[in-house]
């Protein structure tokens, strides 16, 4: 075969082949730009959807349908990375990490202090999610950090990581339903529950609650991954 | 009477949460009945198909179709429906008595079912991505279900090349919603007439193209697809040969559409990768050793011919017509094969004799199997390979180059039939009825598909093929001949055990030149397309 040089000379040119390309088209974008779905977002995001964060808007009303299967993408590859690391959920149990002689103490010390203002910004963040950026996702993100420096913190703690995963699983099923339940009260399934009509106040009932469960369901889901992978890393 | 497209969609995602959250103990049976009660509501839903969408055409939320999220099936995607449903059936059939790890497996079965159902019905650009990359995730653990090492790193590799595949494609997305304002497949296809002179138009249909090809295990984006079966448990082979590569085929169809207002001239370039996929899977499946990497690269030989199908017919009738033969016969084949691997041990052709007194039942399936894919008279690739080379008369270079495919795929499959001969070795008890029922079962639909092609084809693809005869004695010759070149090449050639066959045969692509060849495609494709 090619020696590796030449190999890599290749790869170069191909490269700067796609550059060029996108280099070359991207011009034609001044012309072509066409943004009626941004302008209609801004225009009716806040009346249709209640929500002050056009994101949050979009993401759980618009195309509420995407988010959902974004959120199975993780649940998917929480039972994957579970299933593929060969250990059993019995012997999966991550207090090893606190090994007193490599965490230095300063960094437990830290640890305590950090954990509660971590947790407390992540429900911050998935509570006001429809009024200042951010939401269940990332809200939930922020959580599980939170979670994992508990292991710092309590060096004997334990999960029941069978547990957690089932009130993963359970927590996706309850945003299914959440999300489903448009269907019944203004028959068409998939977008809020309460119509504009009834006032932002209640709209926003809708938005924090699938806010809720969404970033519950994603840093349970982190949890488990990383509890998973705590165990392989040894 | 629209929902049902979302029933179609959540019901198996749901059921397959259930049976992992409670495990119960006949949870194999809530998923057979899960998918009879999804096979009614999918019939009911077909005979109220109208002509103009409208039982089946779903905008979710109720928003502007530009705005929201659509759900369209039309004639294209309910054959693929009732297709992937069929062997879904078969599959759960098969694996009934798989205790070990049952409720794990049941849950990436049945919520891969539900996130193809979604390939196959949205009418939007992002989220066919969401369910393009949550199918790859299910469908790399399914690879990487046994947990060995040669698995987990199949499963890898798959994961990896159609990630990127999957990226290139969101990229074309992108630049697509950029330059229209929506993601619905069918608005911009309505609005892109006159703009196939604009260079982003063309790159991003060279961008989607790249992923539809990755994902489709075209010529030279091919390689995940022997690592990918080598690993994988049979009846997930099956699936992943008969349906989930037909994803990117299915792909390719509706970028085309979406496309085909712009003008873009692909014929000529996708023909030549068609043939280049034939010729490699001919080629190598001849020259493989291991029973499933010979059915792999079979496979893409098939798709070859899909392909050139595909790209040569008016409203891509003959590839589709094979998409959906294929789908049969090969998943007939890999079950097969299956039951061969398990009695014998051993994935070694040379290994494996003496199948025709030990397994009866199960040699005349994969006989049938072996002779659909042949293409010999009365059989459904007779009906679909004759549909398509007799749209090829005026061009006796293509028809040639599909006939020797055909002569290289029947000598992998004369080399094949060698396992069935021979002494009997073994006598392993085996009557699972259940194991065996799945193969009648696609036997059966392979010669009804063979027999009764002309008022199938016509309900399911809209297709006429009152003029392809079912048999006739030229085709007969035709297929004598390509099983004699066969057979000699068999018994002079390979049978020499030349050492340069051989090397050949056992050539890998490495992962770093899959990604170079990546890379190469995207840039090749680009300036075909974009430049010239």
């Amino acid at each position: 075969m090619l020696s590796s040089v030449s190999r890599k000379l290749i790869l170069i040119a191909a490269m700067a082949v796609v550059f060029g390309l996108f280099a070359a088209s991207l011009i034609d974008l001044a012309s072509l730009y066409n943004d009626a779905t941004k302008d209609y977002f801004f225009e009716h995001g806040f009346e249709e959807t209640g929500s002050n964060n056009l994101v949050t808007g979009i993401l759980l009303d618009y195309r509420l349908f995407d988010s959902l299967f974004e959120a199975g993408i993780l649940l998917v590859a929480v039972s994957g990375v579970i299933w593929v690391s060969k250990h059993d959920f019995a012997d999966k149990n991550p207090n090893f990490m606190i090994d007193k002689y490599k965490t230095p103490d300063l960094f437990i010390s830290f640890a305590r202090l950090v954990y509660p203002l971590l947790l407390a910004f992540g429900l911050y963040i998935i509570l006001n999610g429809h009024l200042s950026p951010g939401g269940g996702f990332q809200g939930g993100a922020l959580a599980a950090t939170a979670i994992l420096i508990l292991y710092f913190i309590d060096k004997n703690k334990e999960t029941d990581i069978k547990r957690i995963v089932t009130i993963e699983k359970v927590l996706y099923l309850a945003i299914i339903l959440v999300a489903l339940l448009s269907l019944f009260t203004r028959s068409t399934a998939f977008t809020n529950f309460v119509a504009p009509a009834a006032g932002r106040q209640w709209q926003v009932v809708y938005l924090v609650t699938l806010n809720v469960l969404i970033g519950l369901k994603v840093a349970f889901g982190l949890w488990t991954i990383f509890t998973a992978f705590l165990k392989e890393g040894r | 009477m629209a929902n049902i497209a979302l029933l179609l969609i959540f019901l198996p995602v749901l059921t397959a949460i259930v049976i992992y959250v409670l495990q119960p103990r006949r949870s194999h049976e809530i998923a057979l009945v899960m998918q009879a009660v999804l096979t009614v509501f999918a019939v009911v839903y077909a005979l109220h198909f109208q002509a103009d969408f409208s039982e089946t055409l779903i905008v979710i939320g109720g928003w502007e179709e530009r705005i929201g999220i659509s759900l369209l099936n039309d004639r294209l995607s309910l054959p693929f429906v009732f297709m992937s449903l069929f062997l879904w059936w078969m599959v759960l059939i098969y694996t009934y008595d798989e205790h070990d790890s049952s409720p794990t497996f049941l849950f990436f079965l049945l919520f891969l079912q539900g996130v193809f159902m979604g390939v196959l019905q949205t009418n939007d650009l992002f989220n066919l991505f969401v369910f393009l990359e949550l199918m790859t995730i299910i469908v790399t653990v399914l690879i990487a279900f046994r947990k060995i090492g040669s698995s987990i790193r199949a499963g890898i590799y798959y994961l990896l090349i159609n990630t990127a595949g999957v990226l290139a494609f969101l990229i074309g997305v992108i630049l697509l919603y950029y330059s229209f304002g929506t993601l619905n497949i069918a608005a911009i296809g309505g609005e892109m007439a006159g703009h196939g002179d604009y260079r982003v138009i063309q790159l991003s249909f060279v961008l989607m193209m790249t992923g539809a090809t990755v994902k489709a295990a075209l010529f030279p984006l091919f390689s995940w697809l022997p690592k990918a079966h080598g690993a994988a448990p049979s009846p997930i082979s099956a699936l992943l040969s008969g349906i989930i590569v037909k994803a990117g085929i299915y792909m390719f169809i509706r970028l085309n559409d979406m496309f085909a207002p712009a003008g873009i001239e692909y014929e000529t370039f996708f023909l030549i990768v068609g043939l280049a996929t034939g010729f490699v899977g001919a080629v190598f499946a001849v020259l493989q050793t291991n029973i499933k990497e010979l059915l792999a690269y079979s496979t893409l030989a098939q798709l070859g011919i899909i392909l050139v199908g595909l790209v040569v017919m008016d409203g891509y009738s003959g590839g589709l017509l094979h998409v959906l033969n294929h789908a049969l016969f090969k998943a007939l084949l890999f079950l097969g094969a299956g039951l061969i691997v398990v009695v014998y041990r051993t994935k070694e052709l040379a290994k494996i004799r003496g199948v025709a007194k030990s397994m009866p039942v199960t040699t005349v399936m994969m006989f049938i199997g072996m002779l659909s894919i042949a293409g010999a008279p009365l059989t459904n690739g007779y009906v679909s390979k004759s549909f398509i080379t007799g749209a090829l008369e005026g061009e006796p270079l293509l028809y040639y180059a599909v006939f020797l495919i055909n002569v290289g795929s029947v000598a992998g499959f004369v080399k094949l039939s060698a396992i069935f001969f021979g002494e009997k070795k073994l006598s392993y008890p085996f009557s699972h009825i259940h194991k065996v029922l799945p193969l009648v079962l696609i036997a059966g639909a392979c010669m009804a598909f063979g027999l009764f092609h002309v008022p199938l084809a016509e309900t399911l693809l809209d297709v006429d093929l009152a003029h392809v005869s079912r048999f006739t004695l030229g085709g007969l010759l035709e297929f004598l001949v390509m099983v004699a070149f066969g057979a000699l090449f068999v018994r002079f050639v390979l049978s020499r055990g030349f050492r340069t066959l051989a090397r050949v045969g056992k050539f890998r692509l490495a992962f770093e030149t899959a990604n170079y060849l990546l890379v190469i495609y995207l840039a090749v494709l680009g300036v075909y397309f974009v430049l010239l």
